[in-house]
């Protein structure tokens, strides 16, 4: 077998990936965008695999590997296999977003292991633009592990949601970054031995700055987070892809990379922020004092089930708004069933999502699919703005910074400016809440105390469960 | 030394023949008095719109005897009608000098009214000059008076048709419902639309912007498309504009064959500072059927029929012509209240420490301004104005235009600055395998921009996962640290990466088959 066929094959592989993610950008296409992802993921294996054999070196080197290494490769294939499928098959919808940062964290500490191999292998023999390679894959691969294991902490709750603002936050990143480079420096021209440990620091100070980075970031942020640890990992698959001078690689670290840098873009613009705020900032705890100065007038009016379930019988038009709240409550299935109630009556159902509801985006889609609504009636925010006018009756479950009056008309509000679900237009609104706590944003919600708006106090799932029960009477 | 003497504020009896509304009412005269100022008001001025003088009393208002009196008392008259001759001399004659002046001006069609008013060095803010921009909706006068004249136009209407509007199944045969055509849809006509819908009639309706179809429509009418070249008839601010004669002449034949089918016609097109267009020839009138009844609600600019009589109700050739220059006076009670709210919305604005102040940095005020303490300030300096919805009734909305931070240049001039040396000292110390990689992975990184951006947000999840097993690709990496060798720290290295992106892999794309299989219609 001539080596140019494993290049082909990494081609043909490539070209597949681009596909499936052109697949996976619509919902018609997109069972068939993941089956050509995991084709040119099989075909790009087996390549691989195969050049273990040494076939792509020709018959002079065909000893190939030992069957020692073969058989801790093929193991370690196999016991990975089976252990994500077995995960990604018993994964709650709702434990979503900690298991993708989890798997981030994977792609992170491979490229580490191999940035260390490689540097291993070559020892003395190295140039220095693959040098710098090392440096780099090492670099970013170790950033997106921590990073993406301190995520996984905060959405798991295991550590606060709560930003984590150390003085002179900057300086330290800046310093730490620094702390990096001059250990590479250190270690090129040094005896490998040497050059080894300076690379395990590199690994150890990159490791504190993943950490530091997105421990600096607050709850409300975690859907850009998750996907911005998405596109480090791309990166880092990239860097590896140079170190190893593979194409393939290279092509899908930065397919990676780039999807992942605009699905952040894009949360960040549903948020009306820069990414640099979102990074950089540590958002969420600096403007709580802002708003407690200026808590809004009126009262807060209280319903209760039996009234609520009165409001939705006798309306037309209704527009659920799903948040984070429904997704810690596991609200969906009880929703799915007063959505099928209420439609059997005539009522028109909708949902209404907000880019960055919940802690990943699109969140709220895969809840709702879960419990299995129709996508049809799952509306995104441009496209159902404008319907809020018409509609009878607002159901807002767990949700609150994203239908936040402020956002259209207090210009002092920190979150003024961005998007958000105009749910006040509506003839009533109904707020399901565990209490009366400001959002992730730590600002005020005065859509709690239009005259338009009433409260539904308690658990979600519980709320809606005796709701149904109302409604089935 | 005695503190100055304050600002009386002076409300005169409209003297307009007919004229039945007055500036304002005894709330809002309260309101104004709260401004620190002194409120008096011409005896048995509000009375014809059912406010007595003993209401006015009531609320703190001073009531004098005559118009003689008031003028010269006052230094800031409030007024409906623009001022203008009467049996006592000139009303503008009758002012301070030096005063000031709130009322409706028509200043391009009173160039001689402005002088007269320079003449006293007056100060004057026109009611219909204030700006139609969303913040001074609350003080938009002839939107509010617009509104009442489009309900009274269908309601006079209704009053002449020898028919009902609504239809109905009687015993006695059936009753067809009225067909109402509209002609512009402007406040008024959107007002007249919601009226003439509300009493069961079937409404079409008329403009030449096709911005405000969606208005009509949504009414309940339905929106007459009329095209011609490329001319529309949106001008600045939201008002009509004036068209060529040819387009004029398509237009009246594209109005007479709707006329034709129609039982009643209300006009109300409008093109601001000139007389109204001649919408309806004789010919139009004519065709339509005997006891059809046509509003002409703009007899007052001259009317959009041909055979209006501005001022009566006049019958040519079996058709009700109706040319009432007075319909919001014949609501003067309601038309008076919201007059005279949106006269203290302006002169909240306007009076700070009982004094007139104009400032000139705010469109509104110097939108409204006319004369200047003797210099004549109209028209105001062109604004670009946004053209922005009528409101329709109390349920109109406005959107807050939403500020978009300015994209600041220095990122990209930063990046681009870092790149250029970057990419020379590649072309010159790179090796070629080095710049064949870069290549690739620029190149990629390209195609990931664009496959991705149209990605519809309920997949981002799904898309996420996915992306995620494909950069278990890595696992390639592991499997090359392995190629050809012994088991060494290399290969173990490189096998425990193997064995973390294949958990990476197989769970990425087994979750995202899982997430995808739910989605469904």
């Amino acid at each position: 077998m001539p080596p140019t066929v494993a290049t082909v094959v990494y081609l043909v592989a490539g070209l597949l990936f681009i596909l499936s993610l052109r697949g996976l950008s619509e919902q018609a296409s997109a069972q068939k965008g993941n089956w050509l992802g995991i084709i040119g993921m099989v075909l790009a294996v087996a390549v691989s695999v195969a050049g273990l054999f040494g076939f792509e070196r020709g018959e002079a080197e065909a000893a190939g590997a030992t069957t020692n290494v073969l058989a801790v490769y093929g193991g370690a294939i196999a016991l990975g296999a089976l252990i994500g499928g077995f995960v990604a098959a018993r994964v709650q919808m709702t434990a979503m977003p900690e298991l993708v940062a989890v798997l981030h964290s994977f792609v992170g500490v491979a490229a580490v292991l191999v940035g260390l191999g490689t540097l291993q292998e070559a020892g003395a023999h190295i140039d220095l633009a693959h040098y710098v390679e090392v440096q780099l894959g090492v670099l970013v691969g170790a950033v997106t592990f921590t990073g993406s294991v301190v995520a996984f902490a905060k959405l798991r709750g295991t550590i606060g949601s709560r930003p984590l603002l150390l003085p002179g936050r900057h300086v330290l990143n800046l310093a730490l970054v620094g702390g990096c480079l001059a250990l590479a420096i250190l270690g090129w021209g040094a005896p490998p031995d040497r050059s080894f440990s300076y690379l395990l620091g590199v690994t150890g100070l990159a490791s504190l700055l993943g950490v530091h980075l997105v421990w600096a970031i607050g709850g409300g942020d975690m859907p850009v987070v998750v996907s911005l640890l998405n596109s480090y990992s791309g990166w880092a698959a990239a860097a590896a892809g140079f170190m190893l001078s593979n194409d393939l690689l290279i092509i899908t670290g930065a397919l990676v990379g780039s999807s992942g840098a605009i699905l952040s873009a894009i949360m960040c613009r549903a948020m009306n922020r820069s990414i640099w705020n979102v990074v950089f900032g540590g958002f969420g705890a600096e403007p709580a004092k802002a708003s407690a100065t200026q808590a809004p007038a009126g009262k807060v009016r209280e319903t209760n089930v039996a009234e609520t379930a009165e409001l939705l019988r006798t309306a037309r038009n209704v527009i659920i708004i799903p948040g984070y709240g429904m997704a810690v409550a596991q609200a969906q299935h009880p929703i799915r069933e007063v959505t099928d109630v209420l439609r059997k009556k005539g009522v028109n159902v909708r949902f209404a999502i907000h880019p960055v509801a919940g802690r990943l985006p699109g969140h709220m889609n895969v809840l709702l699919a879960e419990a299995g609504i129709s996508y049809d009636l799952v509306k995104e925010l441009d496209e159902i703005n404008d319907d809020f006018s018409d509609t009878d009756v607002v159901v807002v479950i767990g949700a609150n910074d994203i239908v936040n009056p402020s956002a259209v008309d207090d210009r002092a509000s920190p979150i003024y400016g961005m998007p958000v679900l105009e749910a006040w237009k509506a003839a009533r609104v109904v707020m399901l809440k565990r209490s009366m706590a400001a959002g992730y944003a730590g600002v005020e919600n005065p859509l709690c105390y239009r005259e338009n708006t009433v409260m539904l106090f308690g658990d979600a799932k519980k709320t809606v469960q005796s709701l149904l029960a109302a409604l089935q009477v | 030394m005695d503190a100055p003497p304050r600002l009386k504020v002076g409300i005169p009896k409209e003297t307009f023949p007919g004229e039945r509304r007055v500036a304002a009412t005894p709330t809002t005269a309260a309101r104004i008095a709260k401004l620190g100022v002194d409120v008096i008001i011409e005896s048995g001025a509000g009375e014809a719109a059912s406010f007595l003088d003993g209401a006015y009393a009531e609320a703190g208002t001073a009531i004098v005897a005559d118009a003689a009196a008031l003028y010269a008392a006052a230094d800031l008259v409030l007024k409906v009608r623009a001022p203008i001759e009467t049996d006592h001399g000139h009303e503008v004659d009758r002012l301070k000098e030096g005063a000031t002046l709130v009322s409706f001006v028509w200043p391009a069609q009173n160039r001689e009214l402005l002088e007269r008013l320079q003449a006293k060095k007056a100060t004057v803010l026109g009611m219909d000059a204030v700006p139609r921009i969303t913040r001074a909706q609350r003080m938009d006068a002839l939107s509010a008076t617009a509104n009442l004249a489009g309900y009274r136009a269908v309601i006079e209407a209704a009053a002449h048709f020898g028919r009902p509007f609504g239809a109905q199944t009687t015993a006695a045969g059936r009753i067809k419902p009225a067909r109402v055509l509209i002609i512009g849809a402007g406040v008024a006509g959107l007002a007249a639309i919601a009226a003439a819908r509300a009493l069961g009639a079937v409404v079409s309706a008329f403009d030449t912007r096709p911005t405000v179809r969606e208005q009509i429509q949504s009414l309940g009418a339905t929106f007459l498309q009329f095209e011609w070249k490329n001319e529309t008839g949106e001008g600045e601010g939201g008002y009509a504009r004036q068209m060529s004669d040819a387009y004029l002449e398509a237009e009246q034949t594209f109005i007479a064959q709707y006329a034709k089918q129609s039982d009643i016609i209300i006009t109300t097109a409008l093109v601001p500072g000139i007389p109204a267009p001649k919408l309806i020839t004789s010919g139009a009138v004519v065709s339509m059927a005997r006891g059809s009844v046509i509003v002409d609600l703009a007899a007052e600019q001259g009317g959009n029929c041909a055979l209006t009589e501005p001022g009566s109700a006049v019958e040519k050739f079996g058709v009700k012509i109706l040319g009432f220059t007075d319909l919001p006076s014949r609501m003067a009670p309601q038309a008076s209240e919201l007059y005279a709210a949106t006269v203290v919305q302006l002169l909240e604005l306007v009076l700070k420490d009982g004094k007139v102040t104009i400032d000139y940095d705010d469109e509104v005020q110097r939108g409204a301004l006319i004369v200047h303490e003797g210099k004549i300030t109209w028209p105001p300096p062109k604004l670009a104005i946004r053209a922005g919805a009528p409101a329709v009734g109390p349920t109109g909305t406005h959107k807050t235009a939403k500020e978009e931070k300015p994209v600041s240049p220095w990122p990209m001039r930063i990046g681009v600055a870092l790149a250029l040396p970057l990419l020379v000292i590649l072309g010159l110390f790179g090796s070629p395998s080095l710049l064949e990689h870069m290549t690739v992975f620029l190149l990629a990184c390209v195609v990931g921009w664009h496959v991705i951006w149209n990605v519809t947000p309920a997949l981002h999840t799904p898309l996420m996962s996915v992306t995620n097993a494909v950069s278990g690709i890595i696992l390639i990496g592991g499997l090359l640290l392995g190629r050809g060798r012994d088991l060494t720290v290399t290969t173990i290295l490189g096998a425990v990466a193997v064995l973390l992106a294949s958990i990476n892999v197989a769970g990425g794309f087994r979750v995202t088959a899982r997430m995808l299989k739910m989605f469904r219609h």
